[in-house]
């Protein structure tokens, strides 16, 4: 059976679908799949999915490997061996508020699509905050009073500009990352040996 | 309706026949290899299982607060129960099994259910050698043949980190990251203490599994330091020991410890149909420290639910009904007796709907007779 690879749709899928021809492997099935979302190639079976649900596919063994923001491990800490970083998909972690807002003296609300993130960076802070879940346009909180500031991944700084939001704190920073299924890294050691070496060529160098 | 909470699940039918099979297989196999049952209580003192000694995380575990305010848990790990059992039994018996349940928030399922061997006072290769065979002969006689064992040691990344001088915290994140393959912050960590040589062994380390050659190639790169040296001598000895009894093996010389009180050779197997590990264990010695004894310690546990799934049902018994009366329910109740190895029914009427292989309609010969 082939290697099954699982890729993060969108903005990811086309840095990796670039990444990997520039290895030399070819990328014709994977471009012209229209809106298949299990694609086989000579080598391996990709399977494509949001970033959330890569890192499950992988976790459970369905996908021997996964393509995956460091961001979304680090929010979900999936049971995954989370191999390396690759060159593409970089972006930071920063909080953000409305240009001139003046935090409150009190308790401040967060809105975010990453609570454990944020819990965890406000409890290394010593800080109590109260987090509100929001799933996308999290730069709208703020601007509409539902919450004091927000946590959000950056990766140019035109979404918050546009918003009248400025960065107050950046702590992390990610990029792109290959994880692999624990039992699959093993059992199947032969089967992905080449596809690892070949995506660690210029790995390594993400953040 | 009445539902169930997440992660529960009824047990029914053929899978449910399985587990039988699985524990009283197991129970023949240890039992034929000298262990002796150990059984101890589903409710026990959080304290057990989170102290420095365990370090197991107390918001994975099923809690609640006693009478007296004392955090109470369900069972987590079966291996710590025992150690607190075992403390105060006469130390001639050495081998130990037990099966049953264990409960983790933190696993799919809640509730899984384990069959175990525990042996104390044994010496190293004794005890890791009866461990291992045990494993062997119990998937043996489960007829399961398609799996692989991992061997690993705790003591090689202890090893390379002594120059390090880690505190606790960087201790702990070098292990995590070791434990994801996280070559980058591996790298990172180590060379933030500054040893470049120790970054580059720790790195490579991650990518020491595989089979045999991988031993090799270690021991002769680590031939000026004994400790490591004696570490490949042992998994070496292991590896050839179970390749002899047929089983296949490999090595992953970088995987570390996930609670603290291992210290030594740790193992696991994996089905290779599934990927699933259907039994995990190692040397713990340092687990009894924590009641101020010296008594070495080694062991593993089958996941019961992980071999269901996988094993040959018994072959289906022959069923048969008897069609009885009140009258005659006592010699239905007789010849039922007398049927050895067959399933048998005792009914008043034959069912409308029925799968028997043979229905017997014993008021039909009392009446005829």
């Amino acid at each position: 059976m082939k290697p099954v690879v699982a890729l993060t749709k969108g903005r990811l899928e086309k840095q990796f679908l670039q990444y990997f021809e520039s290895l030399g492997y070819d990328i014709k099935p994977l471009q012209d799949k229209g809106r298949k979302l299990r694609v086989q190639t000579d080598q391996f079976a990709f399977i494509f999915a949001k970033g959330p649900d890569v890192s499950t596919y992988v976790q459970y063994g369905i996908a021997d490997l996964g393509i995956v923001g460091g961001d979304i491990l680090a929010e979900f800490q999936p049971d995954v061996y989370d191999l390396f970083p690759l060159p593409f998909g970089k972006c930071r972690m920063a909080v953000a508020t409305e240009q001139g807002k003046v935090w409150p003296a009190q308790k401040k609300t967060i809105a975010s699509k990453y609570t454990g993130i944020t819990k965890e960076f406000f409890k290394n802070k010593g800080e109590s905050v109260d987090i509100i879940k929001l799933e996308g346009s999290v730069e709208l909180a703020p601007i509409l009073g539902l919450a004091d500031g927000i946590v959000d991944i950056v990766e140019t700084g035109t979404t918050l500009k546009e918003n009248g939001l400025v960065i107050d704190e950046e702590f992390m920073r990610f990029s792109a990352r290959l994880i692999a299924n624990r039992s699959s890294l093993k059992l199947k050691r032969q089967e992905l040996a080449q596809i690892i070496e070949d995506l660690k060529q210029r790995g390594g160098q993400g953040e | 309706m009445l539902f169930l909470p997440a992660g529960s699940q009824d047990q029914i039918g053929q899978k449910l026949n399985n587990k039988a099979k699985i524990t009283r297989v197991f129970r023949d196999v240890v039992c034929r290899r000298d262990y002796k049952a150990i059984e101890t209580p589903v409710i026990e003192y959080a304290q057990t299982f989170t102290n420095p000694h365990v370090g197991m995380d107390l918001s994975t575990l099923l809690k609640w607060f006693d009478y007296e305010g004392q955090i109470e848990v369900l069972r987590p790990d079966w291996t710590t129960a025992i150690a607190r059992a075992l403390i105060n039994q006469p130390p001639t018996q050495k081998k130990w099994f037990y099966q049953g349940s264990i409960f983790r928030n933190d696993k799919n399922g809640i509730e899984s259910r384990q069959a175990g061997i525990e042996i104390i006072r044994s010496s190293q290769c004794l005890g890791e050698m009866e461990s291992l065979l045990t494993a062997v002969d119990y998937l043996k006689a489960l007829q399961i043949d398609d799996y692989l064992i991992e061997l690993g040691h705790t003591g090689i990344f202890e090893y390379l980190i002594q120059p390090l001088e880690l505190n606790r915290v960087e201790e702990e994140a070098l292990r995590t990251a070791m434990h994801d393959k996280q070559t980058d912050v591996v790298e990172r960590i180590v060379k933030e203490k500054g040893n470049g040589q120790v970054a580059k062994e720790l790195v490579n380390l991650i990518q020491a599994y595989g089979d045999k050659e991988v031993l090799q190639k270690y021991r002769s790169d680590w031939q000026n330091q004994t400790v490591l040296v004696e570490i490949i001598d042992l998994l070496d000895y292991l590896y050839t020991s179970l390749e002899t009894m047929g089983a296949n093996v490999i090595v992953d010389l970088g995987r570390v410890k996930q609670l603290p009180y291992y210290s030594g050779a740790m193992f696991r197997g994996y089905l290779k149909a599934t990927g699933q590990i259907c039994f995990s264990g190692g040397r713990y010695d340092k687990l009894y420290a924590q009641f101020d004894t010296d008594i070495s310690a080694v062991g593993l546990a089958f996941d019961i639910d992980v071999l269901a799934n996988v094993i040959s049902p018994d072959p289906a018994k022959k069923r048969i009904c008897l069609i009885a009366s009140p009258e005659t329910h006592v010699q239905a109740e007789q010849m039922r007796q007398q049927l050895e190895d067959i399933q048998v029914d005792i009914q008043y009427q034959i069912p409308a709907q029925h799968n028997y292989d043979q229905i017997i309609d014993l008021t039909k010969e009392v009446n005829e007779s």
